[in-house]
C-alpha cells in the first residue's frame, strides 16, 4: 500500500505538470468560487453580527415636553414598566441629555458654548427583551393616555417617539439579497469549477491512454487506475481551497483591522469560530468538488 | 486451459464475426490460430481476454467462466494471461526495464519481487543488454521481444499473441517464434493468431483455422494450409 501511495501521488503530480495550462485553469476557478464562498460566508457572519449589535440597541426613546407633571411621567413609567416586552426603562433628564450631547460634540465644542439655553427634552428610554416587539410597544405607548400628555409634541406624537425598527428592517432585506446574489453566484462557479475539473481529468485521461490501455491489459484493478485521476482532481481543487483560505486570511488580518478603526462602532470583525468554520467548508466543499468533477469524468471518459 | 462451446459473437446487426466455434485447448499446448484478415482471430484473441463477452455460448478460461464473471474480477483473470500485439504496445517514454517492471507495478507486486523478476525475464528474452534503452532505440524484434517479457514477467499460465510477427521481418520472426516455443517448454499454454504461413509452416504445432468465422480445420503437427 505504501508503495501505491507514492505511485499515485506521483502520477497525480506528473500529470498536473504535463497538462499545467488546463489544470491552472481548473485550480483557478475552484479558487475564485470558494473565495466567493468564504466572503459571501464571511461577510454574512459579519452582517449578522452587525444586525445583533444594532437590534441589542434597539430601543425606544420617549421625549418628554419641558415642565411635563412628574405625576404622568411616573405613570407613563409604571405603565412601560409592567409591560412584559420591556425589559428596562431609564429616565434621561434634561441636563444628563445635555452632557450626553457635550460628549458626543467633543469635537466642535462651539456648538455647545453657543447654546444659551437646554434645547434637548428629557426622555424615558425603553429597552425591549426582543427587538420584532418594537413596533407593538410602540403602538402600546401611543394608545396610552399618559403619553399625549407627558409627549415633547402632543401635536405630533410620531415625532416624540425615536425607535430603530427602520434601520434593521433595512439590514435584514440588505442580507437577504446580498444571500439570494451570494448562493446565485456561488452555484455558477461551482458548475464552472466541475465543467473545468471535468475537463481536465478527461485530457489527463486522453494523455494517458496507452498507460491505461496497458494497465488494463496486465490486469491492474480498476481502482488502481482509476485513483490517480480521482486524486488529480481532488488536488486541483484543494490547492483552489487553500489559495482562497490564504486570500481570505489576508484579507482578516490586513485588511479587516483597518476596516475596523474606519467603522469601529461596528463589530465587523471574526470570531476564531466563524473562522474556523469557514476554513472547514471552503476545505470540503474543495473535496467534493474534485471528487465529483473527476468522477463523473471517469465514469464517462474511462472505459475500464 | 481454454474451452469454447458453440460461441458466436456477432457485433451489431452484421454477420457473425465468430459462429458456432467449438475449441478445446489443453494446458501447455501451442497453438497457432490462422485465417485471412477478417476471419475472425482478433475476435477469438478478445474474447479470451474478456474483452469482449460473447454473443451465445460459454467460455471457460483456467477454469473460470467468462460469460458469468463480474466485471471487477476481470484484471485478476488478465493477470493470468499474458498478451503480445503486433504493434507492440510499449510506453515510449519507459526504457525497457521500466516497461517490463510497469506490468508488475500496477498489480501491486513489491519491488523486491520486480527488482529480481524483471531482470531475470530479461535475460529469457535476450534483452539483458538493453535495459536502459527507450523503445524508439530498439529494433521492431527487440521491441516486440520487451512487449514478450512484459507479457510473461508475472508467469501466467496463458500466453496470447495477435499477429506478434505482423511488423517483423522473416528472420527476425524467426527469432521471436523460437521465444514463444521456449516459453511454450515451461509449460504456458501459448496461443498465436497469425497469417504467417512460413512461421507455421516451419513450426509445425496443432493449427486452428478460421474462414468467415467458422473453424474450418484443427490439426496437430499442421500447417497453414490455405491455397492462396
Amino acid at each position: 500500500m505504501a508503495i501505491n501511495i507514492g505511485y499515485f501521488m506521483s502520477e497525480s503530480i506528473q500529470s498536473f505538470r504535463r497538462n499545467w495550462v488546463m489544470s491552472l485553469g481548473a485550480v483557478i476557478t475552484i479558487y475564485l468560487s470558494l473565495l466567493l464562498v468564504g466572503a459571501s460566508l464571511a461577510s454574512s457572519m459579519i452582517v449578522g453580527q452587525v444586525v445583533r449589535s444594532v437590534e441589542e440597541k434597539v430601543s425606544i426613546r420617549v421625549f418628554l415636553k419641558d415642565g411635563a407633571a412628574p405625576a404622568d411621567v411616573d405613570a407613563m413609567n409604571k405603565a412601560l414598566v409592567a409591560d412584559a416586552r420591556v425589559k428596562d426603562v431609564t429616565y434621561t433628564s434634561k441636563e444628563k441629555a445635555l452632557e450626553e450631547f457635550k460628549l458626543t460634540m467633543a469635537d466642535s465644542p462651539e456648538i455647545i458654548d453657543q447654546l444659551e439655553v437646554n434645547p434637548l427634552p428629557a426622555s424615558l428610554d425603553v429597552d425591549l427583551e426582543k427587538p420584532q416587539d418594537v413596533t407593538a410597544v410602540v403602538e402600546m405607548i401611543k394608545a396610552n393616555p399618559n403619553f399625549i400628555k407627558v409627549a415633547d409634541r402632543p401635536d405630533d406624537p410620531e415625532k416624540s417617539l425615536k425607535y430603530g425598527q427602520q434601520i434593521v428592517n433595512q439590514l435584514f432585506a440588505f442580507t437577504r439579497v446580498l444571500r439570494a446574489v451570494g448562493v446565485v453566484f456561488i452555484v455558477m462557479l461551482a458548475v464552472i469549477s466541475l465543467i473545468f475539473i471535468n475537463n481536465t481529468i478527461r485530457i489527463a485521461i486522453y494523455a494517458r491512454r496507452k498507460e491505461i490501455g496497458i494497465m488494463r491489459l496486465v490486469g491492474a484493478s480498476n481502482w488502481f487506475i482509476r485513483t490517480p485521476f480521482l486524486l488529480e482532481g481532488t488536488l486541483q481543487s484543494l490547492l483552489g481551497a487553500f489559495l482562497a483560505l490564504l486570500t481570505l486570511g489576508s484579507i482578516q488580518w490586513f485588511v479587516m483591522p483597518k476596516v475596523k478603526e474606519i467603522i469601529s462602532f461596528m463589530p465587523v470583525s471574526l470570531s476564531v469560530g466563524s473562522s474556523v468554520q469557514i476554513s472547514l467548508i471552503l476545505v470540503l466543499s474543495g473535496v467534493i468538488i474534485g471528487l465529483a468533477g473527476s468522477a463523473v469524468a471517469l465514469r464517462r471518459y474511462l472505459k475500464v | 486451459m481454454i474451452s469454447m462451446r458453440n460461441v458466436s459473437k456477432t457485433y451489431g446487426a452484421d454477420k457473425p464475426a465468430l459462429y458456432d466455434v467449438n475449441v478445446e485447448i489443453e494446458q501447455g499446448e501451442f497453438v497457432f490460430l490462422v485465417g485471412h484478415s477478417g476471419s475472425g482471430k482478433s475476435t477469438f484473441i478478445r474474447l479470451m481476454q474478456r474483452e469482449l463477452l460473447p454473443s451465445e455460448g460459454t467460455i471457460v478460461v483456467a477454469g473460470q467462466d467468462l460469460t458469468k464473471m463480474k466485471n471487477w474480477k476481470v484484471p485478476y483473470l488478465r493477470r493470468n494471461i499474458g498478451c503480445v500485439f503486433q504493434d507492440f504496445k510499449l510506453l515510449p517514454n519507459k526504457t525497457t526495464y521500466e516497461n517490463v517492471a510497469f506490468a508488475l507495478e500496477v498489480i501491486g507486486r513489491s519491488k523486491h519481487v520486480i527488482r529480481t523478476q524483471v531482470p531475470e525475464v530479461l535475460r529469457l528474452v535476450g534483452l539483458e543488454e538493453k535495459i536502459n534503452s527507450y523503445p524508439d532505440e530498439l529494433s521492431g524484434g527487440e521491441q516486440q521481444r520487451v512487449s514478450i517479457a512484459r507479457a510473461f514477467v508475472n508467469r501466467p499460465p496463458l500466453l496470447l499473441a495477435d499477429e506478434p510477427t505482423g511488423n517483423l521481418d522473416p528472420a527476425t520472426s524467426l527469432g521471436i517464434m523460437s521465444l514463444f516455443s521456449r516459453i511454450n517448454k515451461t509449460g504456458t499454454t501459448v496461443l498465436v493468431a497469425t497469417h504467417d504461413r512460413e512461421m507455421v509452416d516451419s513450426m509445425r504445432k496443432r493449427v486452428i483455422a478460421l474462414e468467415n468465422g467458422r473453424v474450418i480445420r484443427d490439426q496437430d503437427r499442421g500447417v497453414y494450409g490455405y491455397g492462396d
